[in-house]
């Protein structure tokens, strides 16, 4: 099936979870990654980015009204412009990209949040009633929203990532590590929103422990 | 006057209430959302009452912002008045105090703690090699399991205590499920940092440049805080951006 219409399908369905639709975390890049990568045959590809996508947008998640990257079109955008890239430069150049179509997706969940306002009946309306009927039309938006912003983020990004992917300068493992390096950052920020080194040095200590002989023998 | 309410109506506004958020916006934020799920329960309270039906209706379209896992408890508890027969007033006045505690928590508990606890311990599996699709797997049954729980929980005391839920909250210790939480993330979080640093493909294996590096930006990362985050992802895109275009000048 055509790449748009497989990245419109990921892009509606995925971005719907994200905010108007249980929120049952398909929507984030651990999962709607390989999911976009399994539709478009390279699952491969979709669980490499998506493992280091997820990293980033550990402490992203919605409070109140701020405005935050959004997982579900940054995950699909990066998949598709990188997807069928035979080339070193695929996976840090469609993380790249998915990392700046997250903000525009955040954009666009923003702009939806107005359009919001003006389809649903307030508490002066003469006919609330109409809220159900309202309330399905804003959730279908979303949908379209989430379909449109990965589209074009594919429709700018692939031919992006497939010109400069196979002059990409660094190998897989320094690839890796410049992005796990971007992602420290942000497991940085995590600690912190959990209260800090000091009250967690214990079982930080503990899970790296754990982790290093894990990573050792297994 | 008390009515009751039938079982279809109180599930059908259980399973509304995952779309809650369908309509959000920066008006009357969940406000539309809160409206929508409630409307079978309150067709069935009011019956051939149009008028009383539109009222009902028209105060819960006001604003109302929750987390969306324990706004199903608000909805419970305010059916109960409703079905109480409550005054607006109060019913409004009880949707006010209990809102911002109901987005605190959740906020806390849900976001900050399970979601990174459960996600961190599925990207360690995915290092060290296990199954990527049992994992994923794994990773929704986990997390869903923790979050259908708490949505089942909070209708199920919302509509039980009604007036009374904020003791039931308190009952619950839901500040204290979030301290064991977080000391899960954090343990997660050490697991993560343990497999990144020696696991294959991962830091170790790029050299100690490298993990220096990432080591220096974690420290930075946990000092600064969360307004680091997009400086620092924007720093991470401007270095792919340059090494590409060298790598296709060169």
């Amino acid at each position: 099936m055509d790449l748009f219409l497989l990245t419109a399908l990921a892009g509606a369905v995925l971005a719907l979870d994200g905010t108007s639709m249980a929120q049952t975390m398909v929507s984030r890049p651990l999962v709607a990654a390989p999911v976009t990568g399994w539709l478009l045959g390279d699952p491969t590809l979709g669980l490499a980015i998506g493992a280091l996508l997820e990293v980033y947008l550990l402490v992203s998640f919605p409070t109140g009204g701020a405005r935050s990257p959004e997982g579900a079109t940054a995950a699909v955008v990066a998949v598709a412009t990188a997807a069928g890239v035979d080339a070193p430069g695929a996976v840090p150049l469609g993380v790249a990209m998915g990392l700046i179509w997250g903000q525009v997706g955040g954009l666009t969940v923003s702009g939806i949040r107005k359009v919001n306002a003006r389809l649903v009946p307030g508490p002066e309306a003469p006919q609330p009633d109409r809220i159900s009927a309202a309330h399905a039309l804003a959730v279908a938006l979303d949908g379209l929203r989430g379909a449109a912003a990965a589209v074009v983020g594919v429709a700018l990004g692939r031919p992006l990532v497939s010109l400069l992917a196979s002059s990409w300068p660094l190998g897989g493992t320094e690839s890796r590590a410049l992005l796990l390096a971007g992602g420290a950052v942000c497991a940085g920020i995590l600690l912190r929103s959990l209260g800090g080194f000091r009250r967690h040095r214990i079982v930080l200590a503990l899970g790296m422990a754990v982790g290093l002989v894990g990573a050792r023998f297994l | 006057m008390s009515r009751t309410l039938g079982w279809r109506a109180l599930v059908a506004v259980f399973l509304r209430a995952f779309l809650i958020q369908g309509s959000w916006n920066y008006r009357t934020m969940q406000g539309s959302g809160f409206a929508f799920s409630l409307v079978p329960a309150l067709r069935e309270l009011h019956g051939d009452d149009v008028k009383g039906y539109e009222e009902a209706l028209r105060r819960h379209l006001e604003h109302f912002n929750a987390h969306p896992y324990l706004a199903h408890l608000a909805l419970g508890a305010v059916l109960r008045l409703e079905a109480e027969g409550e005054g607006a007033e109060g019913i409004r006045r009880f949707k006010g105090a209990i809102r911002g505690p109901l987005g605190g928590i959740g906020d806390a508990l849900v976001w900050a703690s399970w979601l990174p606890a459960v996600s961190l311990t599925a990207l360690s599996l995915i290092w060290l090699g296990f199954s990527g699709w049992w994992v994923i797997l794994g990773f929704l049954a986990l997390y869903n399991s923790g979050h259908l729980s708490l949505r089942l929980w909070s209708f199920r005391a919302g509509w039980a205590g009604g007036r009374a839920v904020g003791r039931l909250l308190g009952a619950a210790a839901l500040t204290g499920w979030t301290e064991r939480v977080r000391s899960v993330a954090g343990l997660a979080l050490g697991l993560f940092i343990g497999v990144i640093l020696a696991g294959e493909g991962g830091l170790g294996s790029a050299g100690a440049s490298w993990t220096a590096l990432a080591a220096a930006a974690f420290v930075v990362g946990a000092v600064v805080g969360q307004r680091l985050w997009r400086p620092a992802t924007a720093a991470v895109v401007a270095a792919v951006a340059l090494l590409a275009t060298w790598g296709w000048i060169a």
